[in-house]
């Protein structure tokens, strides 16, 4: 028997291989017949140049397989979403330690201290950016927006909030693709060059297609800026299935896979070996009121499969974690969460998106992300596994005790106390009269107290004041030449 | 404090047995009384064990450590403080009530009451009434700690008790019940003196049941 040895590391597989590959074809074929829609008139050229039939007047481009294929080949397989502070790097390689960030780009919220519904300002968008810096289980940020912020100008604002209260990596929120550049030149600031900030990239960037199957000019912007940066993109795919996608679940995988290649295709041409991640957020409309649902758990299912497809390619891969269609911190909202959450973690998702937000992405809480804190180290520890060895599997210690014993006080235990077991912060396990004497608080009001203590508390580690003030000429400047 | 108390307390917390003893013996050599190690030494780091489980920073078989080592350190001093006359804490009979065969967390408060220093005659599971009496005349016991798991053998507890005050040995313990089903209110009907919900909370309340008794 060897020294020290993991457990498997656990995976949720629905597609065998077969089907695997049976979706990988379809994707190419479909690139192939029927194509993509490219809004960007350089996209075209550089698609037709490479050897794709363009018809420019429809925009519409169809890829020949052996060109996705070509373009799969220089994406890299994996990339550190790097931090200010890089003991906060979050390193993305397939099958490795899962991490996980907030939902980003709400802008209402649930009052911390009145549990009122309103709109959210600057005042909670700086809270919220101070307790996701606290917490262990929130591995990076994605911005906020506060209503008494401009609105032209509100991302750059919300770049520079975010920038002053963490020194995790940050993920980028663009009203357009002139904010996007003058966010890339803030981050220039913050690495100290732009060879710096190639090296360690300590923003990255999400973009979607729409689907079905359309690339507007600012996606194709966002995806080629990124790659002359080597700032790390999801290409986050998400059709609704029954609305922008097929009603049926494989139908949905079918397209957003189609969906990402082509996002591949267009990204690698521009900046071959351009960091990557395949975001399968397959969404489900409600086919009795419209509305596009975010914690079914079909929507776990089609992520799982689309998770298999990114292992296929093998590429880092981003899935909705914590997820809910519920109104506020209730009992609906965790149980959605936890169960999209461990899918997620077990599917072998890299990042678990979603913490702290609800209702159709609009609305966070301080409460909903002390919960989702805990629910994503939860996962953390299913996917850890655990060790296996003689002395570990105790052979001799159940021989010592014997039939009848109890191995409480054994040498065994006390050397194993620590680190087999995750403690939980915010679950409750004591007597019922400890409970009561402490004010028999729920869940949710604990999570109230412990955001309530960490904001008391906790200081962020603040930017070196020579950059503060560089970044605040360079927001000053931006600014005005939004307002022209 | 002297260094030796400082090391003897910081050994303590630690759990190192050997140690604890040596250290003790070291402070006698160097004329520190009796007495003076007990409360300074061994019940003041034993003090300090109790605060940090209570704050959740140390587990229980980290405090059944400690008390192992607390115990060695008690078994040097024992012939002089015999000679002093300070004794155990008190005599505790303990066992899961009859009808009942849960031991664990029976088990868990007698290495936690013995640790902070009673002394424990424990029956195992399944004791009859009978049995809890007998071994309390015999042994002129302080306190009677009774624990069940279930709510349909609870119930022993209250007959227990009932056969305690029948032999005419009630007023003579205090008894303390605990275990999943039981509360506080359930103590009070069945006429023990007090419930505690878990160990730690077990030898809190044996401490002050028997401070309460002797005075």
């Amino acid at each position: 028997m060897t020294d020290e040895v993991k457990t498997q590391k656990p995976l949720i597989q629905y597609l065998s291989k077969n089907q695997v590959e049976m979706i990988h074809e379809g994707s190419l074929d479909l690139l192939e017949k029927t194509g993509i829609e490219v809004d960007h008139e350089a996209g075209l050229k550089v698609l037709a140049e490479a050897g794709a039939k363009v018809d420019f007047q429809e925009k519409r481009v169809r890829i020949p397989p052996s060109l996705v294929v070509r373009c799969l080949e220089t994406v890299p397989d994996r990339f550190t979403l790097a931090a200010r502070n890089p003991e906060r790097d979050c390193p993305l390689v397939p099958g490795g330690t899962p991490f996980s960030r907030n939902g980003g780009g709400a802008d209402f919220t649930i009052d911390l201290h009145t549990g009122e519904f309103r709109p959210m300002l600057s005042a909670d968008v700086s809270s919220y950016f101070k307790l996701m810096d606290a917490l262990d289980g929130i591995s990076f940020i994605a911005p906020v927006f506060g209503h008494d912020m401009p609105v032209i100008g509100r991302d750059i604002l919300m770049l520079r909030e975010a920038f002053a209260n963490t020194d995790k990596p940050i993920h980028l929120r663009a009203f357009s693709g002139e904010t996007l550049k003058y966010m890339f030149e803030m981050a220039v600031i913050v690495a100290g060059s732009k060879e710096a900030l190639k090296e360690r990239p300590i923003v990255s960037l999400l973009e979607a297609p729409i689907s079905p199957l359309k690339f507007l000019d600012v996606t194709v912007d966002a995806l080629w800026l990124c790659g002359e940066y080597g700032i790390p993109l999801d290409v986050c795919v998400m059709p609704i299935a029954g609305g922008t996608g097929p009603m049926t679940m494989a139908g949905n995988v079918q397209l957003l896979n189609t969906e990402f290649l082509a996002g591949v295709v267009i990204s690698q041409l521009a900046h071959p070996g351009a960091p990557l991640q395949y975001a399968p957020r397959p969404m489900a409309m409600d086919m009795r009121t419209g509305f596009s649902l975010a914690g079914s758990v079909e929507l776990g299912m089609m992520a799982a499969a689309g998770a298999q497809m990114a292992h296929f390619y093998n590429v880092p891969v981003s899935l909705h974690g914590p997820w809910s269609d519920s109104m506020t911190h209730d009992g609906q909202s965790t149980f959605e969460r936890m169960y999209m959450t461990i899918m997620a973690a077990l599917a072998g998702a890299n990042v678990l998106v979603g913490a702290g937000m609800m209702q159709q992405s609009l609305v966070i809480s301080h409460e909903q992300l002390i919960i989702d804190d805990e629910i994503n180290r939860t996962a953390f520890r299913a996917v850890q596994g655990f060790e296996i060895d003689e002395e570990r599997l105790g052979a001799n210690v159940i021989s010592k005790v014997g039939p009848g014993g109890n191995f409480v006080a054994e040498e065994h235990t006390l050397k194993y106390l620590r680190g087999e077991r995750y403690v939980p912060s915010l679950l409750y396990r004591g007597s019922r009269e400890a409970w009561e004497a402490s004010g028999s608080k729920t869940f949710v009001a604990r999570a109230k107290d412990r955001a309530l203590s960490i904001l008391e508390e906790h200081q962020p580690n603040p930017l070196p004041e020579d950059i503060s003030k560089e970044l605040d000429k360079h927001v000053a400047k931006v600014l005005q030449l939004l307002e022209k | 404090m002297s260094e030796i108390m400082i090391n003897l307390k910081e050994d303590l917390y630690d759990g190192k047995v050997d140690e604890v003893a040596a250290a003790t013996q070291q402070a006698l050599d160097e004329g520190i009384s009796a007495g003076e190690i007990l409360n300074q030494g061994l019940i003041a780091g034993m003090d300090v064990v109790g605060v940090d489980f209570k704050s959740g920073e140390l587990f229980i078989p980290e405090v059944i450590l400690c008390a192992r080592a607390m115990h060695a350190g008690l078994e040097v001093l024992r012939p002089l403080l015999i000679e002093t006359g300070i004794a155990s804490l008190g005599k505790v009979v303990i066992g899961t009530v009859a009808g009942d065969m849960h031991d664990i967390g029976k088990n868990l408060v007698s290495m936690m009451l013995e640790g902070a220093g009673f002394e424990i005659i424990d029956l195992g599971t399944d004791v009859q009434p009978e049995q809890f009496v007998e071994i309390v005349r015999a042994e002129g016991a302080d306190l009677v700690g009774m624990s069940a798991l279930l709510t349909t053998t609870m119930l022993s507890m209250k007959s227990t008790i009932d056969a305690l005050s029948e032999a005419g040995l009630r007023d003579s313990v205090r008894i303390l019940v605990g275990g999943a089903p039981v509360t506080a209110n359930f103590a009070e009907q069945i006429g023990a003196d007090a419930y505690a919900a878990d160990a730690g909370a077990a030898v809190d309340t044996a401490r002050s049941l028997i401070e309460v008794q002797q005075t």
